[in-house]
């Protein structure tokens, strides 16, 4: 089935529209609309689920490592409560030291760092490689 | 009326099918003219209604209709 | 209370995942704080860093394959989910027929051509924004525009060749325009897009052979093709990867010798190059309890490249080796292999997986600001 079928009028070319508009200035690469968190109800200081919209195992699971690696964290685990929302719960129980926020904010602290050092290691190792193969290539 | 829309064929003799239709211009006292495409030789054959459902060129009875004229649009999924 | 310090042998059990021949066991990564009573294994950066290793093993344009050793399995898995759903690429989204009178159907035709890997100027994919798509809560979505919409078109009709050999029977050479391939489409750059995409940056198909349709005579396709930005996760077209993998290095221990006709026998239960065969040297053959003793000069089976290993299991179905072989794999030792479909190169498409985790965090890390407030 076709998605529409539009009437002459309507089916004007962008070829033929008129000068692009100026283009809306956006700070992310992957911008979309801003992101809220949800506490989910029950939460105290030290015990939270937090709720993330559309995140999967993908963040789940790494936040999880990162925030289980706090010694101040007693207990972390993610779930993804139904497979066709695109939901992702995180709960977090931390000691009296810190609160569960505090050791979420810790915890994307650390996975960002851990980005930083990846990044940074790949790219010499890389440059590294080339220039090792470089070499083969004209000896 | 929108030639969308599916009226029902009036065996009363009256014209059912207001002049808009495909084939628009030749509307006789006996119908619009439909142009149709020779499955056989591809050559045009224009039917009112009535007519035998036959190729005037070769004389093939399967007949296509032509593809709309306007555009289609769909999502590459 | 001191810290305990593992000794390097419980360490480097723990870094193996056992392969049994019927299950596997010691799975779950144990670095955690509180696992292992007077260990800290709270995180730091600064250990991170040093233990951090990366070692390529092959860099081609469209196929890299190296090692990310010193991670948990939960950041490999990240970069690997991120690779395949969530790095933009590409595609065509929107197709707007115009005319199409071949055998195929506008349905089939415009899923055809949304699968067919694009490339251009990486810079001016970047400049890109979404194009976003009307929704429930934002019925008028993005109007296309120079920065969102990338134009092409197909257009093309086919006709007799006049010049053709009468004999002729291939429809190629007897019509003009009788294949329509992934080069026929033309691009046709609006707004800004001629800064970034010219010459050899242009958007054009990677392979410019892939067959769209076949015509014959009379029948023409003209078409308009708009390509948005989109990731992986909302369509596999936009994915940039052909595939984004890794595996565990496998391990292999031989625990007692393994010698003569059973030392040949051992190695073809293995791809070749994995187990090599060496002669008992006399130092081996006097030492007692060795297991060696008497059998100088014989040949024995030594591991030389694990990395080669299958892990097949095989060598744990036969009597001779059992309780004489461990295999395993290492735990934090991933030796991905990721392949571009075209449109990047491979070695920066695991930078931007980096990228968009990190930057996925930075934006829940916003949103956690708000809550605090």
């Amino acid at each position: 089935m076709p998605a529409s079928v539009h009437s002459e009028e309507q089916d004007q070319s962008m070829l033929d529209a008129s000068a692009p508009q100026e283009q809306e200035e956006q700070t992310d690469v992957l911008e979309l609309e801003e992101k809220r968190i949800v506490v989910l109800p029950g939460a105290s200081d030290t015990a939270a689920s937090f709720q993330f919209e559309g995140e999967g195992h993908t963040l789940g699971n790494a936040l999880r490592y990162a925030i289980m690696k706090n010694p101040e964290v007693e207990f972390c685990g993610y779930t993804i409560p139904h497979p066709s929302e695109t939901k992702m719960n995180l709960r977090i129980q931390t000691y009296d030291t810190t609160t569960a926020t505090e050791a979420l904010e810790k915890g994307l602290d650390t996975l960002m760092d851990l980005c930083d050092v990846v990044t940074d290691k790949f790219t010499t190792e890389r440059d590294a490689f080339n220039a090792s193969q470089g070499d083969r290539m004209e000896a | 009326m929108s030639r969308e829309q599916y009226q029902v064929p009036n065996m009363g003799g009256q014209n059912a099918f207001s002049g808009d239709g495909m084939g628009a211009g030749a509307g006789s006292l006996d119908g619009p003219v439909v142009a149709y495409l020779c499955g056989e030789c591809n050559s045009r054959v224009s039917l009112k209604r009535g007519d035998q459902i036959r190729c005037k060129e070769c004389g093939h009875r399967v007949l296509y209709k032509e593809r709309t004229k306007r555009m289609v649009q769909f999502e590459a999924r | 209370m001191a810290p305990l310090v593992p000794s390097q042998e419980e360490l480097d059990r723990r870094r193996l995942v056992d392969i049994n021949p019927e299950t596997v066991s010691n799975i779950p990564s144990t670095d955690f704080p509180g696992h292992w009573p007077g260990e800290s294994h709270e995180w730091s950066l600064e250990k991170f860093k040093n233990d951090l290793k990366i070692e390529f093993h092959r860099n081609e344009r469209f196929e890299a394959s190296f090692s990310l050793i010193g991670v948990d399995a939960s950041i490999a898995n990240a970069f690997r989910r991120i690779l395949m759903a969530e790095v933009p690429s590409i595609a065509i989204e929107f197709v707007f027929v115009h005319n199409n009178t071949s055998v195929i159907q506008d349905e089939v035709l415009a899923q055809r051509l949304g699968l067919i890997p694009l490339k251009g100027s990486v810079e001016g994919i970047n400049w890109m924004r979404w194009f976003k798509k009307p929704t429930e809560d934002d019925p008028e979505g993005s109007n296309p525009a120079d920065y969102n919409t990338i134009v092409l078109r197909l257009d093309v009709e086919c006709t007799k060749n006049p010049d053709a050999d009468p004999q002729e029977e291939d429809p190629r050479k007897l019509y003009k325009n009788a294949h329509v391939y992934a080069k026929d489409l033309t691009f046709h750059p609006v707004g800004r897009q001629d800064q970034f995409f010219v010459g050899m940056d242009t958007i054009q198909p990677v392979n410019p052979d892939i067959l769209i349709a076949k015509l014959r005579p009379g029948q023409a396709i003209e078409m308009e093709l708009h390509c948005i930005k989109g990731i992986g996760a909302d369509h596999a077209k936009f994915s940039p990867v052909a595939t984004a993998s890794y595996r565990l290095l496998p391990d292999i221990k031989i625990l007692r010798p393994i010698i003569g006709e059973d030392a040949k026998k051992f190695a073809k239960c293995f791809p070749s190059g994995v187990i090599g065969l060496e002669p008992v040297t006399r130092e081996e053959a006097a030492q007692k309890g060795s297991g060696y003793e008497g059998h100088e000069g014989e040949q024995k089976a030594v591991v030389v490249d694990p990395f080669k290993d299958t892990v097949s299991r095989e060598c744990l179905r036969h009597e001779e080796f059992q309780g004489k072989v461990k295999l395993g794999r290492m735990r934090d030792h991933f030796i991905f292999n990721i392949e571009s479909v075209g449109q990047f190169e491979s070695d920066s498409l695991f930078l931007e997986s980096v990228k968009v985790l990190k930057l996925k965090c930075a934006r829940w890390k916003r949103g956690l600001t708000d809550l605090m407030r």
